[in-house]
């Protein structure tokens, strides 16, 4: 199993802020996996995931210590646009993404950046369309479709580059429920039918927590956990410490677990919860 | 128990935007003083819409708003302003001068009162959101989001509305932080005695702090009564396109296991377990 | 109805089945045609032609009404430059002199060439941006191989002033919220409303420039280094095929010009004393 990240004593300070953003962070994470993120606001979860892409320190002026590698390279040692190519970031503003003038220039506008052919693109642009339901969007201007179905286009635009690294920071933060499930419903398809490495910053845990195979919890700009999901919410102690409220269903058997009355593994999702449930109460 | 008077009646409201679409159809319901209501629905349900009609933002198309007695398609701006409060969900949007002081002065300033109770409700309202002093003189713009937000409050505060509300009060902020605001609005309703209502579609939030929830869909409101109550009607609900959180779909899941199917926080629940296990 | 750059065209007309590019070719060559015809008449008549395709491509005809007021306050501009700024020149005729301002024939006259001169300019560049969705001005600019950093900043534009205009009911809203209430308040009053709505149209911009320029770089665009000279494939455009009378189309615009410099400067067509108008004018005035 290659590494696709691979950072080692990576510390940043922005430059005009007192103390560093991110402190001491060492973290490896191997391709195909499935990587969540969490921890409270000001934690560095945005910044180590702008590191990744390069947008650190590519876009912001700071002082950096350590190594980041990704693909096996150094991300400053990349030239312009070419870490873009294998590294897709979606972000957290529906508004603030939408590149272009409608929905399908959108999806095109990064395939077109990285030298596709016509063909290529009608090729994507089917696949990337039928994977996100886009199909009737596909000629509206983004001032006539909902947050929702931004968030959609922009995950869209940003697959149709093929990142073999998919990076999404707190993508759903600004939508309701529904379009909130449509998306992870998407990066669901994408874990069990393509190849892609994917690390989600979320705050929303009942949607990603059946999806992750890795957690992370990040405080204080370093990295206070990192363990496989079951093992990770084992310790829901240090995490209710940490302003992190684990799934009502999970968090219910850790309470259980907590006082003595449970001993066993806690469930991911609340269909898993409600089996359970009724097993324990036989 | 205290009677408390119906401070704000809506009559079979409906409202239209100027293109055609219908925002809102037969909307009936009473707001009663001290209540900390919850307004939920999917995003395109109409609850932005009617919380700008309840502040006479939006004059109804049909039907009316009564508010302690006044007529929104009657009152006056300041007339209004002075009973309703509404919060925007994006700080920014809301923020226009250069000092947190004089924002919060914005409001009391517009319904021109003397200068000397501008001061005095300004410092009031900057003390019961916490904002610390030395940021009193700061340009809005470079504080974080939480504390925008609370001198976004602040200024509406300064207003004395008997009637807040806030649009997504939890939107895009950490669980901490999400906690601290709901405490807080909390403390407005409890200690001060302020109406709150919060549109959100955050359901955790909702079953931990609001007492009554109001639930929309497709212009209508479809549900209206106590927390507990509300999310017992799962097939309701499921109109509205939202669930109850967790630990409450845990609960409803077999009713038979005998869990009460209003629970809504995960301490009840291990409560109720320990005496069924008994 | 589709939304064009200056008001709504139904979906069903005709303009929507020619190429952007040839309106683009219409907008640039026709603009020049008032520049080598002096004579009123020709330029009128070419207005009534430019109305008359707005007509065909169903144009809200009642949004024209918007212009006569603009028409008028120009023509008035022009005419008082061409006389009350005309100065005093002895070598033309004087028809009058009224409060100290001298009236001569040749100034009128030249004030009318040039009014009737920019109306059709003006009429040209409304006709094109009343049938132009945004789409079809980056189509047409690509068409002509202007540079894509070019109509990518054209198009961001155009995008920045929807969003800010979104904004801005926002802001308003919000205002209202706060207890400002402009009704029956004084001019100074009001013009303190608008400097208000710039800080939080500021903030939000500032705020979302930020995110925007990484999610630029996080699409692979760069505007400098190797990246950037890649080949375009610029899908948009298969879009919009050329059809046989879009060729048509643009070769008669061609040969109207050219036809036009022809009479112009072969024949002396289109002067000013050959205007029928203007000898109209100049019986009545003597």
């Amino acid at each position: 199993m290659t590494s696709v990240i691979e950072i080692k004593d990576y510390t940043w300070k922005y430059l005009h802020t007192k103390a560093p953003a991110l402190n001491g962070i060492n973290l490896m994470i191997e391709e195909g996996s499935f990587v969540g993120i969490i921890g409270p606001n000001g934690a560095g979860k945005t910044t180590l995931a702008y590191s990744i892409d390069g947008l650190v320190p590519g876009q912001y002026n700071g002082i950096k210590k350590g190594t980041v590698n990704v693909f096996g390279k150094e991300v400053e040692a990349y030239g312009t646009g070419e870490l873009q190519q294998v590294v897709g970031v979606v972000f957290s503003d529906p508004e603030a993404q939408f590149t272009a003038m409608t929905v399908e220039d959108e999806l095109v506008f990064g395939m077109e950046n990285i030298g596709l052919t016509i063909q290529e693109i009608r090729e994507r642009l089917e696949w990337v369309t039928e994977l996100t339901g886009l199909g009737d969007l596909l000629l509206k201007p983004p001032y006539e479709i909902s947050g929702g179905q931004k968030q959609r286009v922009a995950l869209a635009a940003v697959l149709a580059m093929k990142p073999k690294l998919l990076i999404l920071d707190e993508p759903t933060s600004m939508l309701d429920p529904v379009s909130r499930k449509k998306i992870f419903e998407v990066l669901r398809i994408l874990k069990t039918e393509e190849d892609n490495t994917i690390v989600v910053i979320e705050h929303s845990l009942e949607n990603l927590v059946p999806l992750a195979d890795q957690m992370i919890l990040m405080s204080d700009s370093e990295i206070i956990l990192q363990d496989n999901t079951s093992d990770f919410f084992k310790e829901s102690g240090l995490l209710l410490e940490k302003g992190v409220h684990p799934p009502g269903a999970l968090h219910f058997f850790h309470e259980l677990s907590r006082q003595g009355l449970y001993d066993g593994d806690y469930p991911l999702t609340v269909e898993q919860g409600k089996n359970l449930l009724r097993q324990i109460t036989q | 128990m205290t009677d408390k008077s119906v401070y704000i009646q809506v009559n079979d409201l409906g409202f239209s935007y100027p293109d055609g679409t219908e925002a809102l159809k037969e909307i009936n319901f009473e707001v009663i003083e001290g209540e900390f209501i919850a307004l939920i629905g999917q995003n395109g349900s109409g609850k932005t819409t009617l919380s700008k009609c309840l502040n006479g933002l939006y004059k109804p198309t049909s039907g009316d708003i009564v508010v302690d007695g006044l007529n929104t398609k009657e009152g006056t701006i300041v007339q209004m302003v002075k009973r309703v409060g509404y919060v925007f969900q994006n700080p920014d949007h809301q923020l226009f001068n250069n000092t947190c002081w004089d924002e919060v002065a914005y409001g009391p300033r517009n319904i021109e009162l003397s200068e000397d109770e501008v001061k005095e409700r300004v410092d009031e309202a900057l003390i019961v959101v916490g904002l610390p002093e030395h940021l009193y003189g700061e340009h809005p713009f470079f504080l974080s989001k939480g504390l925008r937000q609370r001198v976004a409050i602040a200024s509406i505060l300064a207003l004395r509305p008997k009637v807040i509300i806030v649009d997504e009060p939890t939107t895009g902020q950490d669980i901490k932080q999400s906690l601290e605001i709901m405490d807080f609005l909390k403390n407005l309703n409890e200690e001060h005695g302020h109406t709150v209502i919060i549109i959100t579609h955050d359901m955790p939030i909702v079953g931990l702090y609001a007492r009554r929830v109001i639930a929309m869909a497709q212009a209508r409101i479809m549900a209206d009564g106590p927390t507990r109550e509300v999310f017992t009607k799962a097939d309701i609900l499921e109109k509205t396109f939202l669930a109850p959180p967790q630990i409450t779909q845990l609960a409803q899941a077999d009713p038979s296991l005998g869990f009460d199917p209003g629970i809504l926080t995960v301490d009840e629940m291990v409560e109720q377990f320990k005496g069924l296990a008994k | 109805m589709n939304k064009t750059l200056l008001g709504y065209v139904p979906d069903e007309s005709p303009i929507y089945a020619v190429h952007p590019f040839v309106k683009l070719f219409f907008l640039l060559i026709v603009s020049l045609f008032p520049m080598f015809v002096s004579a009123p008449d020709w330029n009128i008549g070419l207005m009534v032609v430019i109305i008359i395709f707005m007509w065909i491509s169903r144009v809200n005809m009642s949004t024209l009404k918007i212009y006569v007021p603009v028409a008028i306050s120009m023509g008035t501009i022009i005419f008082l430059s061409y006389t009350v700024m005309g100065g005093t020149h002895p070598e033309f005729e004087l028809l009058a002199r009224v409060a100290g301002v001298n009236f001569y024939w040749e100034r009128i006259r030249d004030a009318l060439v040039v009014y009737f001169r920019v109306l059709p300019m003006i009429f040209t560049m409304v006709f094109f941006l009343s049938t132009s969705r945004e789409r079809d001005v980056i189509v047409a600019m690509r068409s002509i191989k202007v540079p894509f950093v070019v109509t990518y900043v054209f198009a961001m534009a155009l995008r920045s002033a929807g969003m800010v205009l979104e904004d801005f009911h926002i802001v308003r809203q919000a205002e209202q919220a706060r207890g400002f209430d402009p009704a029956g308040k004084s001019l100074p009053y009001k013009i303190r409303q608008y400097v208000m709505y710039m800080v939080p149209l500021f903030a939000l911009s500032l705020r979302r420039s930020e995110e925007f320029t990484n999610a630029l770089v996080a699409r692979g665009y760069a505007f400098t280094g190797d990246i950037s000279k890649v080949k375009r494939a610029d899908y948009i455009l298969t879009h919009y095929p050329y059809k046989y009378f879009d060729y048509i189309f643009i070769a008669i615009i061609g040969l109207v010009f050219i036809a036009l410099l022809i009479f112009r400067y072969g024949f002396g067509y289109f002067q000013v004393d050959q205007s029928w108008l203007i000898g109209l004018l100049r019986d009545a005035v003597s």
